[in-house]
């Protein structure tokens, strides 16, 4: 059962309070949220070492947290930061088509939807979003993704590197 | 991984209470660092004539007010970026910097027309302008890296840009109260050098501070 935003808010209150009950509560039902959240966002076996990324931002940043706000755009901002910076990385490995099974029922309604990381992608122009979608998230080389997209090498570079740029600074907006 | 129950075993076992990040009270600070800044220069180097006089001169009001606007409102800004939220706004240092691009646009203007006051100022005078200026909008500019430090700004390179607008502007504002100069030419010139070395300072300086 997933846990609503009133509950997840009322567990991060009490966790900056010393609630350690409520904290271990936050950061469970915090790290299926993000699971969900970074699912075809990223490559299948990054997943799991992104959750644990933000769970440690979450851990580190929890004086960031406004408790008259909700909760989950405050993690979705956490989340977006992480997933641009890893992005960023100039990781390597292998290219593989995103057909893993994650459940995602329940994560399309309006308020996921607006704090969503396609949210995110779709203010880019096409050329960034789609060089990003298939080096970064889908891990194709430059030669497929050119092949794919019709661009050239060195303009699927550039494009990915103010595609990046530009995701860095609209990581708040909806 | 943390997701697994040990590894958020271990990280519940480091909890301990927080505070959340009060930007109301580092605003706050920073305008008690402005006013201290303000009242040392004007012991150290005078009050303006018209303010001692009682008759102050719509310039300095003006000036006063745009400044003040262009400080507190960045530093608003900024330190709401402290505290992260999808969907969230923190535009209004854009209304702050509009409000303030009347002194450059405005001197260049004056000095087409004639208002050539700031070639005749004494380089020694825009000197002290910038050198008092810069002093009190470092000092202003702690309790915003303080309060980004303990938060979590997305945007570490546009943080560091507006921490430095900010400053300048408090800055400016605390020396405005003893700068004898009321030449729209002189206040676009050198209020605006300072405002953007200030920029430039915070956008290479802060974000390794911030960053997380």
């Amino acid at each position: 059962m997933k846990a609503s935003e009133d509950a997840l808010r009322a567990f991060m209150v009490a966790a900056q309070s010393g609630d350690k009950a409520a904290y271990t509560a936050l950061l469970t039902e915090s790290g299926r949220w993000l699971a969900r959240f970074f699912a075809r966002k990223i490559s299948p076996d990054a997943v799991d070492d992104l959750v644990q990324d933000t769970l440690m931002s979450v851990h580190r940043k929890l004086a960031s947290y406004d408790p008259q706000r909700p909760y989950l755009p405050w993690l979705a901002a956490i989340a977006r930061y992480r997933w641009v910076d890893r992005l960023r990385q100039s990781y390597k490995h292998e290219a593989r088509t995103l057909d893993f099974d994650v459940e995602t029922e329940g994560h399309e309604d309006v308020v996921a939807a607006k704090i969503s990381i396609d949210r995110l992608l779709n203010q880019l122009p096409e050329k960034q979003a789609s060089a990003i979608r298939l080096m970064k998230i889908e891990g194709h080389s430059v030669t497929e993704t050119s092949a794919r997209t019709g661009q050239s090498a060195s303009s699927v570079k550039v494009n990915i590197h103010r595609g990046l740029k530009k995701l860095s600074a609209l990581i708040e907006s909806e | 991984m943390p997701q697994n129950d040990s590894d958020i075993a271990a990280l519940v076992g480091e909890l301990h209470p927080v505070r959340p990040v009060n930007t109301g009270v580092m605003l706050a600070v920073s305008g008690v660092i402005m006013c201290t800044a303000m009242i040392a220069i004007v012991a150290l180097a005078g009050a303006r004539a018209d303010l001692v006089a009682g008759a102050p001169d719509p310039m300095l009001l003006i000036r006063t007010g745009i400044l003040a606007l262009l400080g507190f409102g960045t530093a608003y800004s900024v330190l709401a970026m402290a505290k992260p939220s999808v969907g969230r706004s923190h535009n209004g240092w854009k209304t702050a910097i509009a409000a303030a691009m009347i002194f450059p646009v405005g001197g260049i203007i004056a000095a087409a027309t004639g208002d050539n006051a700031y070639a005749t100022a004494p380089v020694t005078a825009g000197m002290e302008c910038l050198f008092y200026s810069l002093a009190g909008g470092s000092a202003a500019a702690v309790p915003m890296v303080m309060a980004l430090r303990k938060g979590a700004p997305t945007s570490p390179l546009r943080a560091g840009w507006l921490v430095g607008v900010a400053a300048g502007g408090l800055g400016a504002l605390a020396y405005n109260f003893h700068c004898p100069f009321d030449s729209l030419t002189y206040t676009g010139l050198y209020y605006t050098v300072v405002v953007g070395i200030c920029a430039a300072a915070g956008r290479l300086i802060v974000p390794r501070l911030i960053r997380w």
